[in-house]
């Protein structure tokens, strides 16, 4: 296990779980049913696997997981990905930060603002637009008691409406969920 | 429960119905809020329960609400406490700490504490505790998504309160 990372990277990462995950073989029928709704059905990831332990969460979660991640409308697909990164990066979760800071790249073309945020962390200094989204992530994550008006006229100042509001809320909090989880349940590993 | 299946606990919490604007917000995206519900139906009242009884469920879930000043959230899981054994009431209080409970309840409460506050700082010596304390895998993993999705419920609610605030 020496090669298990415990800083920041960008690089791709395999995740290797602390519990057993249900093996596909022996899986119960609601087991397979809720693994059938992830992306891919011939390569379930380990994470994945592990989650199958409790089948009924599982398959609630990842429709809502694709939801917040994937709506048409409100918040743009890189904006939600910044709310996953504040979060992933307040909460330490390696995995998390390195699977979204590719994804936003993908999805924006903007491999800047994803460097500031790993050479700047909580401290990362942000176009406008990039920066609210990013400091209300911070804040919702770690002091989700203490969010109110000065958070909120700070995103309407950027030119956030309602409903980009709310889809920002939604990709911080699953990432209040995806981070203890996947944090906690295993570590990531150098890819062999 | 004291919650029919149909109301959105989130909507009653936070007294919805006075805010209709908001309301209607959430109905835009109306997938996601029902699955919200239908999430929090498989933490806490799963259709197996098996090594954690929903009132252990709800008296966790009233811990993780207390422990970051939640106040809805901590008075309708409080709620589903009434009636209940008085010691899951001592479990829902923050104070009640690993002295006061057996090696399996403490090494829970422990964990408990450190992922809602500190996920952070969790390594796997915090998961090899809680199998040193008797509890196997799928143990493990029921409590992992319980205190997940708690703690997403109450940004969730920490950020529709500042919508309905301001």
């Amino acid at each position: 296990m020496s090669d298990a990372v415990h800083e920041f990277t960008v690089e791709a990462l395999d995740w290797k779980p602390y519990v057993r995950p249900v093996d596909l073989d022996t899986a119960t029928p609601e087991q397979l049913d809720a693994l059938k709704v992830t992306p891919s059905n011939k390569k379930v990831s380990a994470y994945v696997l592990v989650l199958a332990n409790e089948a009924e969460t599982l398959r609630e979660r990842t429709p809502l997981f694709n939801d917040i991640m994937y709506s048409e409308g409100g918040l743009s697909r890189g904006g939600r990905e910044i709310g996953a990164l504040a979060a992933s990066f307040v909460n330490h979760c390696i995995y998390c930060a390195a699977v979204h800071a590719a994804r936003y790249i993908q999805l924006e073309k903007r491999p800047e603002v994803v460097e500031e945020i790993y050479r700047n962390g909580l401290d990362a200094d942000l176009p406008e637009f990039e920066q609210a989204l990013f400091n209300f992530g911070v804040d919702l994550t770690a002091h989700p008691d203490n969010v109110g008006t000065y958070q909120f006229y700070h995103l309407r100042e950027t030119g956030l409406d309602d409903l980009e509001i709310l889809d920002l809320i939604h990709s911080v909090a699953i990432f209040g969920w995806a981070n203890r989880l996947m944090h906690t349940l295993g570590e990531p590993h150098r890819q062999e | 429960m004291t919650a029919s299946p149909a109301a959105d606990v989130i909507d009653t919490m936070l007294g919805l119905d006075r805010f209709p604007d908001l309301k209607a917000l959430r109905e835009r995206r109306g997938k996601l809020k029902h699955l919200t519900q239908t999430s929090y139906e498989a933490a806490l009242r799963p259709a197996e329960p098996r090594n954690f009884s929903y009132g252990m469920r709800a008296a966790l879930a009233a811990r993780m609400a207390t422990l970051w000043k939640s106040g809805e959230l901590v008075a309708h899981y409080r709620a589903l406490l009434d009636g209940e054994d008085p010691a899951l009431s001592a479990i829902a209080d923050p104070g009640t700490g690993a002295a006061d409970a057996d090696a399996r309840l403490s090494a829970i409460l422990a964990h408990v504490d450190l992922v809602t506050l500190a996920p952070k700082e969790a390594t796997r010596a915090n998961i090899e505790k809680l199998a040193a304390a008797g509890l196997d895998d799928r143990d493990i993993v029921t409590l992992a998504g319980l205190i997940a999705f708690v703690n997403y419920q109450v940004l969730v609610v920490a950020g529709l309160k500042m919508l309905r605030d301001n």
